[in-house]
């Protein structure tokens, strides 16, 4: 609900948004929709990427701002770039997360952008984690946020479970993001999904024509 | 007097004793070789013997910079670190503001101008080291450089620095054929081979680090090195059993 208010009051492009991380039995998905908008009535683009790759298995999701996300996620990159040559090693997800965070309550005055840090690391494999606007860090099995999040809060809390295989995960994530699109005005276009495993990142898109469709569609 | 107490002053002669000192200091570090391919850059290292107790994991001479780049030195170790760590951040703002790897030629002359800069400042020391830094741009171009004390850097297609490197290049320069180069396996035996002419007792005490195109930096362990250094001993035979008839 807070992140909803706070769209109307954001200037200049916002990524009115649906953007969700689910993980499952080895790996963890991540999705978003495509639609940026200025002011809740203009698309800006209905092809922007909401899903920022910080090192090879680590991604983040943005919600809010474009310009303030932008700069924290280039930001997060360097640092988290820096910090795994030096230690020689991928960097762990959660340390990508604590990056983001620091840069969001550090700059909680100016910045009005909230992420999604998932990945895969070989100590504790696929994670999720939630920075929300102020710099609160959170992990959870799965997450959703941006102002379509609100719409779909009944459908995860109900389909979410456990250990899913990577197709129910998929699907999971798919439905979702197409209810949200959906119902939200300020979320569209396409939906990105990338699948982040020890073996490698897959990315999926799926055109708005061929996204399931539900009931009165 | 004595032109060699501070860093910023010229001898008579036109010496800046400080900086040949350096070069004296990277004279006794431990060799480094590298040798550029077509499609592939090779840097090894001479892995000086350590005490039985330590870990040898720690002893590391090749760094990464970036995904595209690393470098070996020879020298003070200790002023290799502030040197690497400072192209690290530098590689990675690189990135942020214009949104692209760095050349090697770019990094090569950021170190450089560090090192230069510690040649003509009050009360620093220049860094004891020399460097060879390999890596691909991002169109694909492999490139070897190698930097000095003074500040100096220059392309090669394959060099040697450290303990004993005039003999190495002298080898290098007998050796080295272009059309070796195409092959990924003869420029890594080219390096090995190098090394062995003043490294004791063979194959474990050589590190090596490889860099294909389009992949990242890959350090070759034992088992592999061992496999090279058979391939060229058993070369060798060959060869002077030819000569013998």
């Amino acid at each position: 609900m807070e992140r909803h208010y706070m769209d109307s009051k954001i200037k200049g492009v916002s990524t009115g948004t649906t953007i969700l991380a689910v993980t499952f039995n080895g790996g963890v998905i991540i999705g978003s929709d495509s639609r940026a908008s200025m002011g809740g009535n203009y698309v800006c683009s209905k092809t922007i990427n909401k899903l920022i790759q910080v090192h090879d298995r680590i991604f983040c999701c943005i919600a809010g701002s474009l310009a303030d996300a932008q700069a924290v996620t280039k930001t997060a990159k360097f640092q988290i770039s820096l910090h795994s040559i030096q230690m020689e090693s991928p960097p762990l997800v959660k340390a990508a997360a604590s990056v983001m965070k620091e840069l969001c309550y550090n700059n909680k005055e100016e910045l009005q952008a909230g992420f999604i840090t998932a990945g895969w690391d070989k100590k504790k494999g696929p994670q999720v984690y939630t920075v929300a606007l102020g710099g609160m860090l959170l992990s959870l099995p799965f997450t959703i946020g941006g102002s379509g999040s609100t719409y779909i809060y009944g459908y995860t809390d109900a389909k979410y479970k456990p250990d899913m295989s990577r197709e129910e995960c998929l699907q999971f994530a798919t439905n979702a993001l197409a209810l949200a699109m959906g119902r939200d005005n300020v979320s569209g276009g396409v939906a990105h999904l990338v699948v982040i495993t020890e073996g490698g990142v897959e990315h999926v898109v799926i055109p708005g024509d061929k996204l399931p469709k539900f009931h009165d569609e | 007097m004595s032109y060699d107490r501070a860093i910023t002053v010229f001898s008579p002669d036109g010496h800046l004793f400080q900086v040949e000192y350096a070069q004296e200091a990277v004279k006794k570090g431990s060799t480094a070789v590298g040798v550029r391919g077509k499609k592939i850059v090779v840097l090894g290292v001479e892995k000086k013997s350590i005490a039985k107790l330590q870990d040898d994991r720690t002893v590391r001479k090749i760094c990464a910079l970036d995904d595209n780049v690393f470098l070996a030195f020879a020298g003070l170790t200790a002023d290799a670190r502030v040197v690497v760590n400072r192209a690290r951040v530098e590689c990675q703002s690189h990135r942020l503001t214009v949104e692209d790897p760095v050349t090697v030629e770019y990094i090569t002359r950021f170190i450089s101008s560090i090192k230069q800069r510690y040649t003509q400042s009050n009360g620093r020391r220049p860094f004891g080291i020399s460097s060879l830094i390999v890596g691909f741009d991002f169109d694909g171009t492999p490139h070897l450089y190698q930097t000095e004390p003074s500040g100096t850097y220059h392309a090669w297609k394959a060099n040697a620095i450290g303990r004993s490197a005039k003999t190495v290049r002298e080898f290098l320069e007998k050796h080295y054929k272009e059309e070796d180069m195409e092959s990924d396996t003869e420029v890594i035996k080219l390096a090995i081979r190098a090394l062995l002419e003043v490294v004791q007792s063979g194959g474990k005490n050589i590190e090596l680090a490889i860099m294909k195109q389009d992949e990242s930096m890959k350090i070759l362990d034992q088992e592999e090195i061992k496999k090279y250094v058979t391939a060229i001993e058993n070369e060798k035979e060959e060869a002077e059993k030819k000569k013998k008839t």
